[in-house]
């Protein structure tokens, strides 16, 4: 790993530098040591992360591991005592659906119950860990922070065709264990810190995930929004600090001058998106290169005449086009390559990765998919002649090598940035004083050493960003990320605002604990698999989630959690796990996402809905369902899927009519119990009781009692007459009374919710 | 902190011998708190407007061809505008260095009031004392998604609640068997998708429900159509029964009986909804006066006809889109195509301020007409009036819209754009002003209806917004 600045103590000087350097990295301190108030200095979140004691607890035998005694310590000073553990069966459905987001199968319960070896949970958990359902899991978490989507937003949100790989990566890097400090680098400098890594340059995604406004002609907007969006995703993802409010004026209530916003802008000055990179190298990538080249000084004659031919049909010439474009746009295209500055070279660069009409740079025509859209305007003669060309062009097909496999992500537009300007309002027409790259002064007010990378024309800058994010001295990143985690095992982070660390943001409700978690995260390699392992196997985490009214009266909300806090399923998991029931669920992983068909009567989105064909890929699970940003997939959208035009650090939870009819009356739904009630028959035969039995085992993880079994036996015979009398259905009415129970298991609140 | 004293909603009902008078009291007795999301809440001061219909001009319609004539632009036709006019930076299209077109319409004064309205709203015209035009708009997007955007929301950026989500949050619903806020749009989608009648960052239970053209209203309104009602109830039944029992278990979870409370809810929506949209009652005269007789105003005028029956069922926020994906974006061909989308709106909008008019509901609906900009001076494409190619560019910088009813002073002008109409010069009221001014109306006071976010107390209008008190009655 390549080393990091080194940030402890004294990190802000480096023992190479000269003493005046030394003395102007003084004055800047002190000139930033008078900006801020100690009060701001001493808000706990920008404290060093400290390792606290275990502290001593009376009940011991209660104490698993360290969690449990810095949470025991609170319970036992409020006179509460910690909730009993909760079943066997309990345990197994939550860790399964909490790790997985499945459900566990009858057979997983069966194997677990059987199971009589003291260490049998922590071995459960080790399996689940191990499970590529883990990481399809964990990973929508992270991609709910990453805004991802694959699609452009605004007007035509276009779909970004190669975005998936960086859900895939994400998945990856979760099922591997990727070290998190690795896995920051990569998301915000992969391509500069390893530029050979086809896995580290998909990660730079992360901040390609913003909105992009195809037709916005004024481009140094579009580069302004662009860098906006990159600088407080960036800023609430990895250090929990909201900057928006810093993009106009200093921010109200955190420490974030509006110098310190746009100083953490300019890490970003010249990166744009790349969207094609080749994801093969060395002599594949060569051969395909040549190959390539080839064809085209083949084909060059054939595509001159076809553009020839269409030009005169086409709405506007490229100069026209250009002509459109504000005046600083145009004087950037006339200027001469190497004359341009670093702003018009930035300008030129996003102008030829557009494809679109309006764009006055055309792409290759075999790379433009507008290129045949005037066909049709052409006179007959042009016409036929065109067309023999498309059929001359055919015969050099053989020579034309395979696409090779491409992936989106971030690059440097070269090794120059363009200059960063504090901007009045936010806008790039009033740009005040210049400033070079820096951290947020109250965290560290030393510059950053920034060295272009030796091989790549890049600047050098978001690697200086990526290390010190991950320097272990940061007191906000780690726990930032020890926070999301918790959060999503107990439904509430020990911080309860997890994008918001500031001064508004919630305080943390266990500051010890959440310190001793974050120092034993970095001191085990920033492994996210040993931090859910601690967790998952803490008393804490397997108390019972039954309500004690002694307990509720001293501590209402849970802080302390003296239970396990019941938790409604994520829309994902409630579609994954009515699928897994139904039996239908399939489990394929990775690849281009899938298009389930959209509901009855729901309109196409803008930028189009191209349902998969066949079944088993309408039902994989619902991460590899294709994200449209503005019209995300409907049933998921009812049930609180988060908006990807910002970062979301912790999904709304809301009950609403629709969703109850879209679980209770779509098509979809009915599907899914057909499928689990036929699922049923072909478990129990025709022996109803047993059908009940199987029932509540797959969808609750637990057998009925004999009070359920009986109400449920009443209700399939009732079911039956009712639908009997009705004669509208048109299976047999046995059937569809069985389809009715199971629509209503998956339909309850013991499906739903976690407890 | 809730009080363990007072009983849960649902320990209350089931502790009362019958399970009869336990759905009525269900009414009355809060849900828990997500659902009490919608519960009525009190306004900030006494509102004016109960309800709020936006008629909704999608794509821009020309301002200098409508409501605000302008002779000075016939004199300086064929010339390129004067720097006197300060060009902005680029227009959308880059048409700003094209030649300057006249209005190639007619106009007339109209009513006591006097207000210009030209020949391509004959119907609209006949209501001119019922309306408070506003001349001096203005809006910070150049490209359509993000204007209409901020037309809905205040930001041209999507992620914020929009003004039907806010009223929604802020009032909670009237009629709790329908959605508080709808949208009626044509075939097309709205340029932006539902991000324009989304809640952002407040609850999701105030979002806008884009109701459907045909069929049930709703999104899975209905259940499938081989289940009847005895069996839609008994499968609730057993759910219900499935509910009780694993929340004996957990007596003091809300949540969970706020659940079970939406599929009540839903199952009443399923009954409530097709009857408000039901068309079926309304006589040939009302009909006819929606132009629903014809074909060129039967589709715009159905909108307008459902959207007051909606307005009567107490729906607080209706938002109704002419030319949904837009429809009045001409940038070529604008005597086309204004011509029929004006004749497509003209007597429909006529025909809903005379039936609210009518029934009593004009003064205390609110109806804002416009779209989300106007249109420029300039030609866009350089083509000259005598072209029937000529249209206009977006225009953001100056345009109009209107307001009727629920409270706003009549048969008046407000403010004005400069002599060829491009820029608002005269008490210039930006979109966060517009909507201030109808979060007043609906007894809401912009700067105290906030909602924290990211460590901020968001309001509907970010940092702006003040009242146009010259709308105000």
């Amino acid at each position: 790993m390549i080393s990091c600045q080194k940030m402890s103590k004294s990190y802000w000087i480096d023992t190479k530098m000269k003493p005046v350097a030394i003395c102007l990295v003084l004055l800047t301190i002190l000139a930033s040591a008078q900006q801020f108030t100690s009060q701001q200095r001493r808000h706990w979140a920008f404290q060093p992360v400290s390792r606290p004691g275990v502290p001593a607890v009376t009940s011991r035998d209660w104490v698993r591991n360290p969690i449990d005694a810095f949470l025991l310590r609170n319970l036992e000073a409020k006179g509460i005592r910690p909730g009993p553990e909760a079943s066997r069966n309990e345990l197994i459905r939550r860790v399964t659906l909490d790790l997985t987001g499945l459900p566990p199968t009858p057979e997983e319960l069966q194997s677990f119950a059987a199971d009589a070896s003291p260490s049998a949970y922590e071995r459960l958990v080790d399996r689940l860990l191990a499970s590529p359902a883990y990481g399809e899991r964990w990973a929508r978490h992270w991609l709910d922070v990453a805004r991802y989507a694959e699609s452009t937003g605004f007007e035509d949100d276009v779909t970004r065709p190669n975005i998936w790989r960086y859900r895939d990566y994400v998945i990856d890097a979760f099922n591997s264990d990727k070290p998190y400090d690795r896995f920051v680098r990569e998301q915000i400098a992969g391509d500069e810190l390893w530029p050979g890594d086809p896995s580290a340059r998909i990660a730079t995604a992360f901040n390609r995930h913003y909105a992009e406004e195809g037709n916005n002609k004024d481009l140094m907007l579009a580069r302004q929004e662009m860098l906006h969006d990159i600088t407080s995703v960036t800023g609430t993802a990895f250090l929990g600090l909201t900057f928006e409010c810093a993009r106009c004026h200093d921010h109200k209530f955190d420490p974030i001058p509006q110098r310190d916003y746009y100083r953490l802008q300019a890490f970003f000055a010249n990166t744009d998106h790349d969207d094609r990179f080749p994801l093969v190298a060395g002599d594949k990538l060569r051969q395909y290169e040549s190959r390539l080249a080839e064809w085209e000084a083949a084909t060059k004659h054939i595509w001159d005449e076809m553009s020839a031919l269409l030009m005169p049909k086409r709405n506007y010439t490229p100069a026209q086009l250009l002509a459109r474009y504000p005046d600083y746009v145009i004087q950037a295209m006339e200027t001469p390559l190497d004359q341009r500055s670093p702003m018009q070279t930035w300008m030129a660069h996003l102008l030829a990765s557009k494809d679109c009409n309006t764009c006055p740079v055309r792409p290759k025509p075999y790379l433009d998919p507008t290129f045949r859209s005037v066909v049709s305007k052409l006179a007959p003669t042009d016409k036929a002649r065109f067309e023999q060309l498309d059929r001359e062009l055919k015969q050099f097909e053989q020579l034309r090598p395979a696409e090779i496999p491409r992936g989106s992500g971030l690059v440097d537009v070269g090794g120059e940035a363009p200059p960063t300007h504090v901007l009045g309002v936010g806008l790039y027409t009033s740009p005040g004083e210049q400033v070079e790259p820096g951290f947020p002064s109250i965290l560290d007010s030393a510059p950053p050493l920034i060295s272009k990378p030796a091989a790549l024309k890049s600047t050098g800058r978001r690697t200086a960003l990526a290390n010190w994010l991950v320097n272990p001295a940061n007191p906000l990143t780690g726990r930032v990320m020890v926070n999301r985690v918790w959060h999503h095992h107990f439904g509430e982070g020990i911080v309860a605002t997890p994008g918001d660390f500031g001064v508004m943001g919630a305080r943390p409700s266990n500051p010890q604990l959440l310190d001793w978690l974050t120092s034993r995260f970095i001191e085990e390699g920033w492994s996210l698999k040993r931090l859910h392992y601690l967790i998952v196997t803490s008393s804490a985490y397997r108390q019972s989630s039954l309500d004690r009214s002694e307990a509720r009266k001293a501590d209402p909300s849970n802080r302390l959690l003296w239970r396990y806090p019941p938790q409604r399923a994520e829309a994902e998991t409630i579609r994954d796990s009515a699928l897994a029931v139904a039996g239908i669920l399939n489990p394929a992983v990775g690849g281009p996402s899938v298009f389930p068909p959209l509901p009855k009567g729901a309109v196409t989105p803008k930028g189009g809905w191209d349902t998969s064909r066949n079944a088993a890929d309408q039902n994989r699970r619902s991460v590899y369902i294709f994200v449209r940003r503005n019209d995300p997939y409907p049933m998921l959208n009812a049930i609180d899927f988060p908006d990807t035009h910002e970062s979301c650090p912790r999904r709304a939870r809301t009950t609403t009519a629709p969703q109850a009819l879209t679980l209770l009356n779509s098509q979809l739904a009915a599907d899914w119990a057909r499928h689990f009630a036929n699922r049923l028959r072909r478990a129990a035969g025709g022996d109803l009781a047993r059908q009940i039995e199987q029932g509540y085992l797959f969808a609750y993880s637990r057998l009925p009692d004999s009070t359920e079994k009986d109400a449920a036996l009443t209700f399939l015979s009732r079911q039956t007459e009712v639908i009997r009398t009705e004669s509208r259905s048109h299976e047999p009415p046995e059937a569809a009374a069985l389809a009715d129970f199971c629509l209503m298991l998956i339909n309850s609140n013991e499906f739903v919710y976690r407890f | 902190m809730p009080d363990p004293t007072i009983q849960s909603r649902r320990d209350f009902l089931l502790s009362t011998a019958s399970g009869l008078g336990s759905l009525a009291l269900a009414d009355l007795l809060s849900a828990g708190p997500a659902v009490n999301d919608l519960a009525p809440k009190p306004p900030h001061h006494a509102p004016k407007a109960k309800s709020v219909i936006w008629l909704f001009m999608e794509g821009g319609p020309s301002h200098i061809d409508l409501f605000d004539p302008k002779p000075e632009l016939e004199k300086l036709a064929g010339k390129t505008t004067p720097p006197s006019f300060k060009l902005p930076v680029t227009s959308a299209t880059g048409s700003h260095r094209m030649p300057l077109v006249a209005s190639q319409r007619k106009w007339k004064q109209h009513g006591e009031s006097g207000l210009w309205i030209s020949d391509w709203y004959p119907h609209i015209a006949a209501h001119a004392d019922r309306l408070a035009v506003i001349h001096s708009c203005w809006a910070d997007g150049l490209n359509h998604v993000g204007s209409v955007r901020q037309m809905n929301t205040g930001s041209i950026l999507a992620g914020r609640p929009s003004m039907g989500a806010w009223t929604s949050y802020g009032l909670g619903a009237s009629n709790r068997n329908l959605p508080s806020f709808v949208v009626l749009t044509d075939d097309k989608v709205v340029r932006g998708g539902p991000t324009n009648w989304g809640s952002g960052f407040l609850p999701a239970s105030h979002q806008g429900t884009h109701f459907q053209k045909e069929g049930p209203p709703i999104l899975d309104l209905a259940p499938p159509e081989d289940v009847g009602e005895s069996r839609q109830r008994s499968r609730l039944d057993l759910l219900r029964a499935l509910n009780r029992r694993n929340a004996a278990r957990y007596p003091s979870d809300d949540e969970l009986d706020a659940r079970m409370e939406s599929y009540e809810l839903a199952y009443r929506m399923q009954s409530a909804a097709p009857g408000a949209v039901d068309l079926g009652n309304e006589s040939e005269a009302t009909r006819r006066l929606y132009g629903m007789d014809d074909k060129a105003t039967a589709r715009f005028g159905t909108s307008c006809l459902l959207t007051r029956r909606l307005v009567e069922h107490g729906v607080r926020f209706v938002e109704v889109y002419c030319g949904s994906g837009s429809g009045w974006d001409a940038h070529t061909g604008i005597e086309a195509n204004h011509t029929n989308l004006c004749r497509a709106s003209d007597r429909p909008i006529a025909g809903l301020l005379a039936d609210l008019e009518s029934r009593g509901l004009l003064k205390e609906t609110l109806v804002v007409w416009g779209g989300e900009f106007g249109r420029t001076p300039f030609s866009d494409t350089g083509a000259a009036a005598t072209s029937a190619n000529y249209g206009r560019d977006h225009n953001p910088w100056g345009f109009t819209m209107w307001m009727a009813g629920g409270g706003t002073k009549p048969g008046q002008t407000i403010g004005a754009t400069d002599a060829i109409g491009f820029r608002a010069v005269e008490k210039p009221y930006h979109v966060h002003d517009i909507h201030a001014t109808i979060l007043h109306l609906l007894g809401l006071n912009h700067l105290n209806l906030t909602y924290p976010h990211n460590g901020r107390q968001e309001r509907p209008t970010i940092t702006g917004g003040k009242l146009i008190v010259e709308a105000l009655a």
